[in-house]
């Protein structure tokens, strides 16, 4: 299965509610089947740019990044429900590349191609 | 008659090939390996040196490093010409920010004030 990162930016608020909405969001992407690789969080911070979502603007808000397999089709509908969540200010789905780390040298580019 | 003598005394001396008395006593076909080329890389040669950001990984959550490429003032992404990398990395990296904003990582109109301080990679010169 594919390997995705759910990049989550969630409501300032305080920790027992912030848990709750953890909790509510890794039962959701087990419940479509996915598998939860790994929880992070990024901390509390201010917004880079004030965000209205749910007719409400928010300045500050706390970042988690979710790492899950999952299968492609369950992607609209879960980005769908989290749209619909209240405590959810933006929800980001990104596929997850495996870097390529032999050739990501830029020295050695083009070795091949000068004519000397 | 004088002349043909001189002339003959000179011939061995004149002739053009084979100079066997001008040369030293050793063998004709050491001399000639000498003279030969030797096929090698070229001992002056330099390490390509890459760019900056050779062997590092670009992230759209590593917004520090990010934020060295945007102009402090107005948040904009610098071109090649400036920033001195590579093609695959400054793509790279304009991607990443472009992620960052979209994603609500990064500001798109400004610099963080807490990254003002870093160092300078780009060669524009920064007004304090």
């Amino acid at each position: 299965m594919p390997r995705y990162e759910l990049a989550l930016i969630l409501k300032a608020m305080q920790r027992p509610e912030t848990a709750a909405t953890l909790r509510r969001t890794v039962e959701t992407l087990m419940e479509r089947g996915a598998v939860v690789r790994h929880l992070e969080n990024l901390g509390e911070r201010v917004l880079p740019y004030k965000i209205t979502k749910h007719n409400e603007r928010h300045s500050r808000g706390a970042y988690f990044l979710v790492d899950f397999y999952a299968a492609p089709d369950i992607l609209p509908g879960l980005l769908n429900h989290l749209h619909r969540d209240v405590d959810v200010v933006r929800p980001t789905v990104l596929k997850k590349d495996d870097p390529v780390p032999s050739s990501n040298c830029c020295a050695n580019y083009g070795k091949d191609l000068v004519y000397i | 008659m004088l002349s043909l003598r001189l002339l003959q005394r000179l011939n061995p001396v004149l002739s053009q090939h084979g100079n066997t008395s001008l040369r030293s006593l050793t063998s004709q076909v050491v001399q000639q390996k000498d003279d030969m080329l030797v096929k090698m890389e070229n001992p002056y040669k330099e390490p390509q040196k890459g760019c900056v950001l050779c062997n590092v990984r670009v992230d759209f959550k590593n917004i520090q490093l990010l934020s060295q490429f945007i102009s402090p003032h107005t948040g904009r992404i610098y071109g090649r010409h400036i920033t001195g990398l590579c093609g695959r990395k400054q793509k790279e990296i304009s991607k990443a920010i472009k992620k960052a904003h979209a994603m609500g990582f990064m500001s798109v109109t400004h610099k963080h004030p807490q990254f003002m301080k870093d160092p300078n990679i780009c060669s524009i010169r920064q007004m304090a």
